[in-house]
């Protein structure tokens, strides 16, 4: 009888370890990246932040509307850029499309390249000018347009972000001159 | 079996610690290393009255700047604080590294490393994080609450 309860106990302890994963699908992987968009399309920066591993490093290059200034290029982890997510968090109007997807899974099935193609829209902020007096106090809407890739793989049982390397170009325009973004 | 199941669970538990304490490095420098007071730049490495941690709270170090300290070797630690700025083509990665070692009853800045736009010279450095605290007027280490302590760039706060 103690054994069978042992054996139950035991059981029971094991029963959360089936729920982790060990391999990846092409499924899973559109899913998570699903769910990343969707995080970031609420902009609530603790979700967008989990779903980036331990030793996340995320590396941007990004062309400015001003075309004659040469990009510039940045390397962060996780901790800053989990930092910039908490101040994406406090923009109203965003929109994220994504218009394309790809997923190369890896022989080992333990990781997944992921190469994605999006756009945002959001206010710009000119930083040479006071801070805005309210989120609505814009008059240019930026427009980005980025080509990502990240690799995905599997940390404490979750999919998650290992690195991502994405291409950005922004392009301004006057926010009269496009349908109004969504807002909050 | 049943007089070792405790002293086997206990042998379990002792070594799950020393493995936790063995593998989990330490993220932070010991309090004894931030209530130590910075010296001065070389050579005379004069002490500035004020500790590490002071010094720190006085620049607002702690605030909501993403900081990562590590331990470079034993009695030294590199603190790295980093921001997103805005360059002129875009978004740029900021930050300022400064690394300390503890040198009897002194921390001595021994290296600064920064992106461009701030100073990566360890007297510059040092003169910038010691003006928050003069101007505060923050409680410096005993040393220099006596009559007649004093420090380098120290300005003893006014009664």
């Amino acid at each position: 009888m103690r054994f069978t309860i042992a054996v139950v106990i035991l059981l029971a302890l094991c029963a959360p370890l089936t729920a982790c994963k060990r391999s990846l699908s092409e499924r899973d992987v559109r899913a998570f990246i699903d769910k990343a968009d969707n995080a970031a399309r609420k902009r609530y920066a603790p979700e967008i932040c989990e779903l980036r591993g331990e030793n996340f490093k995320m590396k941007l290059t990004f062309q400015g509307d001003n075309r004659h200034v040469q990009p510039s290029e940045m390397e962060i982890g996780r901790s800053l850029y989990c930092r910039n997510a908490d101040r994406f968090a406090r923009l109203r109007q965003y929109e994220l499309e994504r218009h394309s997807i790809e997923i190369e899974l890896a022989a080992d099935r333990k990781t997944a390249t992921v190469d994605a193609e999006y756009i945002e829209k959001m206010p710009f902020y000119d930083p040479n000018r006071s801070p805005p007096a309210s989120p609505f106090d814009y008059v240019e809407v930026q427009i980005l347009t980025s080509h990502d890739r990240s690799v995905v793989g599997i940390e404490g049982g979750d999919i998650v972000f290992l690195r991502t390397e994405t291409e950005t170009e922004q392009e301004l325009v006057d926010k009269k001159s496009i349908p109004a973004l969504l807002t909050d | 079996m049943k007089p070792y199941a405790g002293p086997l669970m206990l042998l379990v538990i002792v070594g799950g610690v020393l493995l936790y304490r063995a593998t989990s490095a330490d993220k932070a420098p010991p309090r004894d290393f931030t209530e130590t007071e910075l010296a001065g730049p070389a050579p005379d490495n004069e002490g500035t009255c004020y500790s590490l941690s002071t010094i720190f709270i006085a620049n607002g170090v702690f605030g909501g700047v993403p900081r990562t300290w590590t331990s470079p070797r034993k009695g030294a630690w590199t603190l790295t604080l980093e921001k997103v700025g805005e360059g002129a083509g875009g978004p740029v990665r900021e930050f300022q590294t400064w690394t300390f070692e503890q040198h009897a009853e002194q921390v001595r800045m021994i290296e600064a490393d920064a992106s461009q736009g701030y100073p990566k010279d360890i007297e510059e450095n040092l003169n910038r994080l010691l003006e928050a605290p003069n101007a505060r007027g923050s409680t410096p280490v005993d040393r220099c609450l006596k009559d007649g302590g004093t420090g380098y760039r120290y300005k003893k706060k006014q009664q």
